[in-house]
């Protein structure tokens, strides 16, 4: 009996042993699915009237070195959707093989509707849940473009933890931040979709991917662009970056050496 | 309470767990560091009347400041028919990590369907609530981090609504606000629906003040308080807002309306 | 020769989607109280646990699990009488005031919660469960001896992963009169006149201690255990909301209200006097 009566009913160090503020640590000694090596950065993906427009560089970094400059990071699934990748590589190439090998068995089924975007986003979700749960996650944030049962638009995204949502734009790790808004400004709800068309769309994701440029230090100019469309996926995995403007670099002021 | 008959602490062990600042842990290596759950925000709420149960949602996700998504529900329809749900009478929210509450939601869903096949009836609501209760003290030592409400129609017609704590301790109630905002909607709730510190007009003063008695609100009024507590909690929490799914549920079916909340 | 094809012609992903046992468990009519429990798949499960839902240890703690209580029961010529508050918090966060703490496990057996609200629930029906399925097998009611002891078996199986219970069975029985038992997820499991049990079981014990006796009417033992719990409330931020009260006796236990404390405390200190401490005057 103690003066504590907060601490009744709650256990005690005696019979479980003290606290241990070290579940909420993310340091210490690790196996190596438990965190990233070698990681892509964002990737940034929009809906317009007829379909998804989806992009990522083609950078995996190791650390902050920038350790393979041509890792593809979206992938075709079927000629109808395509996935976008980012976090670790390693995860990537696994979920690759295991896409890869849901691909084989659905052709050698013989059930005539291919597997849509939406199908493979649950899939996906499934599996990231899964894993997250087995406190073995694949580290990778996804996003998944294609067309839905009803040829409409489809856009969502699966991270590590299997959380799981759905926008007209999307973009993860360092493009939450600074690709988001730029997206947002074309198509700042559902109903906005409907009004832009494939032009704006591509124009606006390219323009993202220059401003992750310019200031993501884990990306890079060369990138990988996918269009899904009602009548299939146009993959361009060589672009680079055009129309770059460095002029606002001479502005910045007050990092390293720098004083004045 | 688990310390009641054991009389001093035991000399030379490990300290209670209320010492001031807790003791670093002894325990060994320890392999996993991987953290399994985020919260993704937002705020639920239900009440219910003498026929029918309101739940409602906001529809924004979170993931730290920034917005996942402006329109991710939290309020599912469990049982009926299909992947649509046709002809469902019972509706679950769920609010706190949504990919738990995903896994929860189609775990009850598979089960009432399942119900429905191997009974030939569909499930009361006291029967899928107490089932909610055991999925999620099934998890009891690796819980689903959620904040459950599960809302239907009882079987004498009345307006049920049952909220849950993560492991599964239940109660059913009038109203009850879930997630980040509980804290700024229930109060105003305990004021509005339960009569809280309302008192007769002209009843006296002091401590001859008789308390008023709460009666079951109707239907007009509960959906403008509903509104009225999600447009202040929007004012007052940063990760509620963008829009506002209502589900009513009556003896003919679940109505659902949208509203949009501020956006910013 | 053929295990070893067997070996490499395995579904390579097997490990990706949902096993067939989990599968089973959805479609499966499985029993709804089962012993089977999820664990996370960590070294130190308890320790694990622990980390994420003991909000005294860390008020940061990501799952607050509800909390704090109190509880009594005591024994007397005209049977038991339980009673508790309504109070349920989660860290600070007064997450009920309506609680019903006081558990019918059938109509002649009560039990109490105190501690984790959902451990108390969850066992407590099981014990409902065990205790039906004895009237079935046996054909006469079990005794409190024996279904007390069976909770305190499974809670002590569980010793160690983190259950916080403080329970108290309480019910008349032909053979052994009115019993009483306390069981703690420690696996404690004692018999006694007079238990409290929760963070308010000092202020409780104090009031109780003073007026208890066995040769007590009923009516005076209903409001000993009434304004045991008052002085509770009053005194410990904890405990508070709405006072459980109920009698059981050798036909099954009677309900005598669920009232707000608050009426009752000023009702106890205008009309008795008590709670001098407190001032009544409106200024």
């Amino acid at each position: 009996m103690n003066h504590f009566p907060q601490a009744w009913g709650r256990p005690r160090d005696d019979v479980y042993g003290s606290y241990d503020h070290s579940h909420f640590q993310t340091n210490g000694p690790n196996q190596h699915t438990q965190s990233p090596i070698v990681t892509g950065t964002s990737v940034v993906a929009a809906k317009f009237k007829d379909g998804v427009v989806i992009a990522a560089d083609n950078l995996a970094s190791y650390g902050s070195l920038a350790r393979f400059t041509d890792v593809k990071r979206l992938r075709k699934f079927n000629d109808q959707v395509v996935v976008g990748f980012g976090g670790d590589v390693s995860d990537m190439q696994y979920l690759d093989r295991l896409l890869l090998s849901l691909d084989i068995r659905e052709n050698y089924s013989s059930t005539e509707n291919p597997l849509n975007a939406k199908n493979l986003h649950t899939y996906l979700a499934k599996v990231m849940y899964k894993r997250r749960s087995d406190f073995n996650p694949l580290w990778n944030h996804l996003l998944i473009a294609g067309l839905d049962g009803e040829d409409k638009p489809f856009l969502a995204s699966a991270d590590l933890l299997g959380t799981t949502f759905s926008s007209p734009t999307l973009a993860t790790g360092f493009g939450g931040h600074l690709a988001q808004p730029i997206l947002r400004k074309l198509l700042p709800d559902e109903a906005s979709v409907e009004r832009v068309s494939e032009e704006q769309a591509v124009e606006v994701v390219k323009e993202c991917m220059k401003v992750l440029f310019y200031r993501d230090a884990r990306s890079m100019d060369k990138y990988s662009i996918a269009v899904i469309k009602k009548d299939g996926v146009e993959l361009k995995e060589d672009e680079k970056l055009e129309n770059q403007s460095w002029a606002f670099a001479e502005r910045i002021r007050g990092y390293g050496t720098q004083t004045a | 309470m688990a310390s009641v008959f054991t009389g001093a602490p035991p000399q030379g062990g490990p300290g209670y767990s209320f010492k001031q600042t807790p003791t670093v842990a002894l325990s060994g290596e320890r392999q996993h560091s991987f953290y399994p759950y985020t919260d993704n925000g937002g705020s639920t709420l239900g009440i219910s009347g003498a026929d029918f149960t309101i739940l409602a949602g906001d529809t924004r996700s979170t993931h730290g400041y920034n917005i996942n998504t402006r329109y991710a529900p939290k309020l599912f329809k469990i049982g009926g028919e299909g992947p649509e749900n046709k002809g469902s009478r019972i509706v679950l929210s769920v609010v706190g990590f949504a990919a738990d509450g995903d896994a929860l939601k189609e775990r009850l869903d598979t089960i009432v369907k399942m119900y429905k096949y191997q009974h030939g009836k569909s499930i009361t609501v006291a029967a899928c609530a107490q089932r909610l209760s055991h999925i999620l003290y099934n998890k009891r030592f690796f819980p689903y981090y959620v904040h459950a409400i599960l809302g239907g129609i009882d079987e004498d017609g009345k307006g049920a609504l049952y909220s849950y704590d993560p492991v599964g301790s239940y109660e059913r109630e009038q109203c009850r606000a879930a997630g980040a905002a509980a804290s700024l909607i229930m109060p105003f709730l305990d004021n509005q629906v339960n009569l809280k510190n309302q008192y007769e007009p002209g009843s006296g003063t002091g401590h001859d003040l008789q308390a008023k008695l709460a009666q079951p609100l109707p239907r007009k009024d509960v959906e403008d308080l509903v509104r009225d507590a999600f447009t202040s909690a929007v004012e007052r929490h940063i990760e509620v807002g963008d829009g506002l799914q209502m589900m009513i549920i009556t003896k003919d079916g679940i109505e659902e309306t949208f509203t949009p909340l501020k956006k910013d | 020769m053929d295990s070893l094809v067997a070996q490499y012609t395995r579904p390579a992903f097997s490990e990706a989607g949902q096993s067939q046992e989990e599968q089973q468990g959805l479609s499966q009519a499985s029993p709804e109280l089962s012993l089977k429990f999820a664990l996370p798949p960590v070294a130190q499960s308890a320790s694990w646990l622990r980390a994420m839902t003991d909000d005294y240890s860390n008020p940061n703690c990501p799952i607050k699990i509800a909390h704090g209580t109190t509880t009594l029961a005591f024994r007397f010529k005209g049977g038991i009488i339980v009673a508790t508050d309504s109070r349920a918090t989660a860290g600070n966060w007064i997450a009920s005031q309506t609680v019903k703490k006081v558990i019918e496990i059938n109509n002649c057996l009560l039990g109490t919660m105190a501690g984790g609200a959902a451990d108390c629930q969850y066992w407590l029906a099981f014990l409902g469960m065990q205790c039906r399925l004895h009237e079935l097998r046996h054909k006469r009611r079990i005794s409190v001896a024996a279904a007390s002891k069976i909770l305190a078996n499974l809670v002590y199986s569980y010793k160690g992963m983190g259950l916080s219970m403080g329970t108290m069975c309480a019910g008349v029985t032909p053979q052994e009169g009115p019993a009483l038992y306390y069981i703690d997820s420690d696996g404690t499991r004692l018999a006694g006149n007079l238990f409290c049990v929760g963070s308010g079981q000092t202020f409780a014990y104090g009031v109780l201690d003073a007026q208890y006796q066995y040769d007590l009417s009923d009516e005076d033992a209903l409001e000993l255990g009434r304004r045991s719990i008052l002085a509770a409330t009053h005194r410990d931020a904890y405990s508070g909301g709405f006072i459980n009260l109920y009698h059981v006796k050798e036909d099954g236990w009677v309900k005598h209200g669920f009232n707000d404390t608050n009426p009752m405390f000023w009702k106890t200190k205008l009309e008795k006097g008590e709670f001098s401490n407190v001032t009544a005057d409106l200024v």
